[in-house]
């Protein structure tokens, strides 16, 4: 237990812990990469010479469907977190794996995004627009693809009986720091992508 | 040694420093994630609805998004409850993202060197043909 306890509270001269601050500088420098890549889907996508415009293919209903799954998964995650803090294991388990699942059905629907804009003829290469969505909504998805490994390494490690505990709390949540983020990135991507009108 | 010594042990004491458990209950976390639901809700009704808020649309979606960004951070992430070195470390991430995203838009958005034009005009309008120099002279630079 002293051991445990010694994991999850190195002494600091803030009383923060050093890899909250490190999750914290990471997420820092996340929303510069982020910041990079929206300011040129925003410049470059009105001058593809030839089609499909955004107009023509994006798909609102979809894309607010699989919001709401990935807001959902950011509540699922806070009750994770709420779980590990409180010592209520099975909770913290459920939660996990409902964010999980969460996490892959926005992929699923992401997936079939991605499937029907080709279907259409919008592929990475074929203009400028196709080029800088697929690159921003892409990278974006990898970033979830990863908190899902992120997570199911968390969950496997609270199934083993010498693993995660009431202890480890601060494991679920810097977890959850990063789920988050990725919730915050979709937030403003779908407004600048999606909802604004594309004219 | 117990959390609490070694948090007492670990530097100077602060009314903002990581609390172990967030005073915000599952009730309310529930709460917050349905005013999420409703506020993008609202953001579609407004997106399918732009001719009733006609120019007010782009700026009500945005502060509508900024909002969910905020509730997120604040109560999701706990950043509201954490020591105020996490707060100032990922404002001058986001601070420095935002101003990448203002930058270059302002230098490329009307640059002139558009292949359509420097307007960003209709995506489908073909860029005009430059003016065929007469014969014999030399096509002006």
């Amino acid at each position: 237990m002293a051991a445990a306890t010694h994991e999850t509270q190195h002494p600091t001269s803030t009383g923060i812990d050093s890899r909250k601050v490190l999750m914290w500088i990471f997420l820092a420098s996340e929303c510069l990469f982020f910041g990079s890549l929206i300011s040129t889907y925003l410049i470059f996508k009105g001058d593809s010479i030839s089609g499909p415009t955004p107009a023509e293919i994006l798909n609102i209903p979809v894309t607010s469907a699989s919001t709401f799954v990935l807001l959902m998964s950011s509540l699922t995650m806070v009750l994770a977190v709420y779980g590990a803090q409180h010592g209520r294991l099975g909770m913290m388990k459920a939660m996990l794996l409902a964010t999980i699942v969460l996490g892959l059905g926005f992929l699923g629907f992401q997936a079939y995004e991605f499937a029907s804009f080709v279907h259409e003829g919008l592929g990475l290469t074929t203009n400028q627009f196709g080029t800088t969505f697929f690159v921003l909504t892409g990278f974006h998805g990898t970033h979830v693809f990863v908190g899902v490994l992120y997570l199911l390494s968390l969950l496997l490690a609270a199934n083993r009986r010498t693993g995660l505990g009431r202890e480890r709390a601060l494991h679920v949540d810097i977890a959850g720091l990063y789920w988050h983020f990725v919730d915050i990135v979709w937030i403003v991507i779908f407004t600048i992508v999606y909802l604004i009108p594309n004219n | 040694m117990s959390n609490e010594a070694h948090v007492a042990a670990s530097g100077p004491a602060h009314s903002g420093a990581h609390d172990e458990h967030p005073p915000t209950t599952i009730r309310e976390y529930v709460m917050i994630g349905l005013v999420l639901t409703v506020v993008t809700a609202v953001e579609l009704w407004a997106s399918y609805n732009a001719h009733i808020l006609g120019g007010t649309l782009v700026p009500v979606l945005l502060v509508l998004s900024a909002f969910k960004f905020a509730v997120v951070v604040a109560m999701f992430m706990h950043l509201r409850f954490e020591h105020g070195l996490l707060t100032r470390l990922f404002a001058f991430g986001l601070v420095l993202g935002a101003g990448i995203i203002i930058t270059l838009s302002a230098i490329f958005w009307n640059d002139g060197t558009d292949v359509v034009g420097g307007g960003k005009t209709s995506v489908t309008e073909p860029a005009a043909a430059p003016a065929a120099p007469a014969p014999g002279t030399t096509p002006a630079r």
